[in-house]
């Protein structure tokens, strides 16, 4: 139950990718199960050990009434009097219990090890899988539901370890165990209990799929609980302003109802399925009582032979009833699994040639050329038509224009996050598909609207965790972007922690940071994306400045919607509809009285007048 | 609300579900309890030669009655049991979200959402796991206890006999409330663990055009990989203990039946003791290994669910700060000006003033622009005139009357209020914009859309006014957010409208168009306009410029940006270009 917060985050993350254009994987159970059993091989060894340990884990539960079976028919029944014997049956119980005792730990620990360490194989692999795929695929699908496949997913894989295979194993073995020991014990008698085996199981499968629907839908709703609830906690402020909140806590009541009414529709399944199969088993004690009694009547077996079958009896029901409980987790352990292995089985879209030219960084100059380049996203009609452009080594290019524009498509295709239609990308003269994809994303450097920090140090967030970096050129970046003051003022100094969500600092101050990771790893190349956007007037001229420093001696390319951070570049690029519509420095264009003008007037505000 | 209430207060409405459930669970336990009595009289029968067929069949029938009614009679308790605790839920969930609409921002300024959700959640359901499951077990579990116990020595079996074999169960209490802590805390690290895997991938992706960009996945991939071998690592942490635990109980209960096996058979093959006592004694021990066990689950249930009563209780307790006075009521704010007489405001908690001394008069109809750094008090101002924050008595009036004494309601649904982060609810596009008055007819809805500018948008959806937004739905951009939560506070056409920093991710054509319509409509209205850029608040009829917490400039645009000052610098800095040019 403390689950369902994180449920319901699950069930959010997963729902994001809905609707999305991901091709519904084929689900290929066998092939993933077999993929998953190479996994499994090389702890082959492990799991016949494991196998054995339950056996022996299992014998003295299950020895138990055999032995007060022969101490009753051979001892008490007989009326020999030999105490010794039950004494040596005694002392053979407890060397089973102490056996037992020591294996059922043994095994637990061996599968967990087992499971667990395949589990963080599939979980590591498939992380450097995912990270491996090219920026397409991160466009396409939501962060959410890759998160979903590397916790959720793996998760549901270690329950098919530790709880599938421990139950199957354990109880299973129980069962077969009893039904053995219970023709050896009287075979008419097995017959007729193994007539129970089927209205067992009938009766337990068909309550588990009811109660996994009923389960399901009470999830469901917990889930639209928690969401509102949620939701209306982070938007109070605003139902309070707007005085709403007797409509509010009126949609509360009825998903807090509906909550109730599936809660307990599921509340009644779970009672009435405990109570049908404990009646069942109770009814077949009382007719293992009645055969048994009479074939003791009858002399066909002895007293002894129905205290077991008795006590088997009911031993039998626990292990069934936990086993069926597995189909679920079974269920659902296999939807993973094949989610898992679609992962896999995606290749990046975007690869290295098979002989990429090697390129030394310092030698790039850092011209760049958009040489008739046509592109479009998968089968879509083309955002960027037949573009050229030439961007000489240390020029500083403003691209601007409205939204979807193709501004930002044409910086993606110059960071090769996509391949071109037709035409070509090249620095220095050499096409961009034709370097290995690591070294041409050390000479482009890009910088986002939204910095994004990991959760570490200042230092780690800069140097971005790579310790071949030292402190000295951490800060000395630092203090180039006028960022060393602000981090000195923090409470460690560069080793204050920071993080995705509340760092402490301001947007113009996180943004610092990403320009200070561009002066440690120095691209020859710098593009800035609406890095300047959404800041006030203070934190737009600081950053002004780290741009002039960081700038320098780069080829740089700023886009912006807004005009002023382009105004000063040697060079103004204005797109439209995926061509370039003028071109030329501010005054040129404004001069021209062209689309360029236009916009400027707008985002000056002289339309009010 | 007093302490200490939400449990006493329930168990006062429910106590005869109660009593019922208890009642139920005590006669199922003393039913159950016969079973291996009749068995052992079966056996008795059976030794000494006293069995005929239709004997056998009226036992085998007792024997499924016993067994029916038993199970029948734990089942009606166990469901109202189960009843009762979801009853409580949902009553507390409601008493819980109730409270939370009176809470004021300062309250959640202080709790984040995960931390609340958590009482709604975990906390509820951590109090009705102890009161349904806890009572619903301890009750059977102590009669089922005292019922074999009594029927043990009732039925003749010596009790020094029944003593020496029950020991090593009585150990199992003790040691599931020795381990049941340490499981839940260790069980506790490994969910921890998977949450910071869970972040880490988290992170990961979501910077993935970092990691790529810099070239650094393989060191990325290392620090993922260490989150996963944290989580084996706790795994098996926890696995060594729980399995020692669900080994021990077994054998605890084997050492009992040992005890009874041997010292029973010993007694027997002496002839001091029936074999159906012998066989009914090895029963009963079976039966008495559940109750036992499930003592010490209560135990823990009840130590952890106590700690959610208390921080329930305490949430329930805690006052809301902004409350009506007794005095308050309605005001029409039609023509009434706005005086805001030498207020100044501390947040609770904080060390510096966010306002100092502020005075300011705003005469109805008229338009004001604010502007200012971030930090320099604007949008604190507006939370004082919304009163989701309390100013001094006597700072804030409405002509003549305080802010305190004017309803909630009243001073609210007068102000149309259009906050910086557009933050809309996971409903219909229509009920986000109706907000304030949900059954307002399509017609009005459309036509705030319009002024917003926000209507071409909403009509290229699939369902137009009625698509759904949020995780499940449409996902809006931040401008198209804006502008909806524009059209939100038009469609109120309230005596006083404040637009803190509305606009600000909408594009420069789009803005220029909305604040044209926004002077039109608000035409003898007053208006506050807080913004970033100077184009927003430009035309307003007077302009304050804030400096940390004080009022620095006053005037109009034109009287502002004549002379040297603050607002002059600022338009500097935004018309950059006009100096260049």
């Amino acid at each position: 139950m403390a689950n369902s917060i994180r449920n319901w985050e699950a069930d959010q993350k997963a729902d994001r990718q809905t609707g999305k254009n991901q091709p519904k994987p084929d689900i290929k159970y066998v092939s993933a199960f077999r993929a998953l059993s190479a996994f499994a091989k090389p702890h082959k060894w492990s799991f016949m050990l494991i196998f054995f340990c339950t056996l022996l884990a299992i014998a003295a539960e299950l020895l138990q009434p055999y032995l007060v079976k022969v101490i009753i028919d051979d001892h008490l029944m007989a009326g020999k009097g030999e105490y010794s014997a039950i004494i040596g049956i005694g002392a053979l119980y407890l060397g089973l219990a102490a056996m037992s005792l020591l294996f059922t730990y043994l095994q637990n620990n061996m599968l967990q090890y087992t499971g667990q360490s395949i589990v963080a194989k599939v979980r590591k692999q498939l992380f450097e899988h995912i990270s491996k795929l090219s920026m397409s695929y991160f466009d396409r699908t939501s962060s959410g539901s890759l998160i979903t496949h590397v916790s959720s997913d793996t998760e549901s894989l270690n329950q098919l370890f530790s709880q599938v295979l421990m139950s199957v194993l354990r109880d299973g073995m129980t069962l077969v165990i009893i039904i053995f020991l219970m023709f050896q014990l009287d075979v008419q008698l097995a017959l007729y209990c193994l007539l129970l085996l089927p209205i067992i199981a009938g009766i337990a499968i068909g309550f588990r799929s009811y109660m996994r629907r009923t389960y399901q839908r009470a999830r469901t709703q917990l889930s639209r609980l928690i969401a509102f609830t949620a939701e209306n906690l982070a938007g109070m402020n605003l139902i309070q302003a707007f005085h709403q909140e007797k409509e509010q806590q009126r949609e509360f009541t009825e998903r807090n109802e509906g909550y109730f009414r599936a809660n307990m529709k599921e509340v009644k399944t779970q009672v009435w399925f405990r109570c049908s199969f404990d009646i069942l088993s109770n009814l077949s004690i009382a007719f293992v009582t009645w055969l048994g009694g009479m074939a003791v009547l009858n002399k066909q077996i002895e007293f002894g032979v129905l205290y077991a079958f008795i006590t088997y009896i009911r031993l039998f029901f626990q292990p069934l009833n936990t086993i069926t409980q597995q189909w679920n987790t079974l269920q659902s352990a296999t939807v993973a699994v094949t989610r898992i292995w679609g992962i896999f089985a995606l290749k990046p879209e975007v690869e290295n040639k098979a002989k990429p030219r090697a390129l030394a960084k310092a030698q790039v100059r850092g011209d760049i050329e958009f040489d008739h380049v046509v592109f479009g996203y998968g089968e879509h009609a083309p955002v960027i038509r037949d573009l050229s452009l030439r961007i000489r080594a240390g020029e500083r290019i403003g691209i601007v224009g409205t939204t979807g524009a193709g501004k930002s498509s044409l910086i993606s295709l110059l960071c090769r996050f996509y391949d071109v239609r037709s035409g070509g990308v090249r620095i220095d003269g050499m096409d961009v598909r034709d370097m290995e994809q690591s070294q041409l994303h050390r000479i482009v450097g890009l910088v986002q609207q939204e910095p994004y920090l990991y959760s570490g140090s200042v230092l780690d967030n800069v140097r971005l965790f790579d310790t071949d970096i030292d402190e000295d050129t951490v800060i000395e970046a630092c203090r180039l972007v006028g960022a060393d003051a602000i981090i000195q003022r923090m409470s460690d100094g560069y080793n204050t922690r920071l993080s995705e969500r509340g760092s402490g600092l301001s947007a113009g101050e996180r943004q610092l940071i990403s320009f200070a990771r561009i002066i440690v790893f120095q691209p020859k190349i710098l593009i800035l994306d609406e890095a300047t956007a959404n800041l006030d007037s203070y934190s737009e001229q600081l950053l002004e400045q780290a741009l002039a420093i960081v700038s320098k001696g780069r080829t740089t390319i700023i886009i912006a919607h807004r005009l002023s951070t382009v105004m000063k570049a040697d060079r103004i690029i204005v797109m439209r509809k995926g061509a370039i519509a003028e071109q030329g420095t501010h005054s040129e264009l404004v001069r021209r009285h062209g689309y360029y003008e236009e916009l400027y007037r707008h985002s000056r505000g002289k339309v009010f007048a | 609300m007093k302490k200490g209430r939400i449990l006493v207060d329930f168990l006062r409405q429910s106590w005869p579900l109660y009593a019922v459930a208890v009642l139920l669970h005590v006669a199922s336990s003393i039913i159950q309890v016969f079973f291996p009595q009749v068995l052992g009289r079966f056996t008795d029968a059976l030794q000494n030669n006293g069995l005929s067929s239709g004997l056998i069949q009226e036992y085998s029938l007792l024997l499924l009655a016993i067994g029916a009614s038993y199970v029948v009679l734990a089942c009606v308790a166990q469901f109202l049991i189960m009843y009762i605790g979801r009853r409580f839920e949902r009553l507390t969930r409601s008493k819980l979200f109730m409270h939370f609409t009176g809470l004021s921002e300062r309250f959640y300024s202080k709790n984040g959402v995960g931390k609340l959700l958590s009482y709604v959640v975990n906390d509820v359901t951590g109090v009705r796991e102890s009161i349904s499951m806890g009572v619903n077990q301890t009750a059977s579990a102590v009669t089922l206890f005292f019922a074999v116990v009594t029927m043990m020595l009732y039925s003749g079996i010596p009790l020094f006999l029944l003593a020496s074999s029950i020991v090593p169960l009585l150990l199992i209490p003790f040691i599931v409330t020795r381990f049941g802590p340490v499981i839940m805390q260790r069980s506790k690290k490994v969910q921890a663990s998977l949450a910071t895997m869970t972040e880490s991938a988290e992170e990961q992706f979501g910077g993935i055009r970092v990691t790529k960009k810099f070239a650094v996945e393989s060191v990325m991939n290392e620090r993922f990989f260490t989150t996963v071998e944290q989580i084996k690592d706790n795994q098996l942490r926890l696995v060594r203990v729980s399995s020692i635990f669900q080994a021990i109980i077994p054998f605890l209960g084997a050492l009992s039946l040992i005890i009874a096996i041997s010292l029973g058979g010993y007694l027997t093959v002496n002839g001091e003791l029936s074999l159906g006592h012998f066989v009914a004694l090895t029963l009963y021990i079976r039966m008495l290994m559940n109750p036992l066990q499930q003592i010490g689950t209560v135990i823990n249930t009840m130590q952890r669910s106590r700690a959610s009563l208390e921080r329930l209780n305490e949430l329930l307790s805690e006052t809301p700060d902004i409350q009506e006075s007794k005095a308050a009521a309605s005001l029409d704010f039609q023509g009434k000006s706005i005086h805001i007489a030498g207020l100044s405001f501390t947040y609770p908690g904080a060390r510096g003033a966010a306002l100092r001394d502020i005075r300011l008069d705003i005469r109805p109809g008229m338009t004001i622009g604010i502007v200012g750094a971030t930090g320099s008090g604007k949008t604190t101002l507006m939370k004082l005139l919304l009163r989701t924050y309390e100013a001094p008595k006597g700072t804030i009036l409405f002509d003549e009357t305080d802010i305190r004494d004017i309803t909630l309601e009243s001073l609210r649904s007068q102000i149309g209020y259009v906050p910086q982060d557009g933050f809309l609810f996971s409903t219909s596009i229509r009920d986000n914009i109706a907000f304030s008055d949900r059954g307002r007819e399509l017609n009005a809805v459309e036509e705030s859309a319009r002024q917003a500018q926000i209507f071409e948008s909403i009509m290229a959806f699939p369902e137009q006014f009625e698509t759904k937004l949020g995780e499940r739905g449409v996902t809006l951009s931040g401008g198209q957010r804006q502008r909806t939560s524009l059209a939100r506070g038009f469609i109120k056409q309230a005596p006083l409208m404040i637009l803190d920093d509305s606009v600000s991710a909408v594009d420069a054509v789009t803005e220029t168009a909305i604040m044209n319509t926004v002077r039109s409509m608000r035409k003898g209205k007053t208006t506050i306009i807080v913004a970033h850029r100077i184009s927003a608040i430009k035309h307003a009829d007077q302009i304050i410029v804030m400096k940390e917490g004080t009022i620095a400039q006053q005037g109009t645009h034109a009287e502002l940006s004549a002379k040297p000052g603050l607002y002059a610098s600022l338009c500097a800095i935004q018309e950059e270009g006009e100096a260049d040019g």
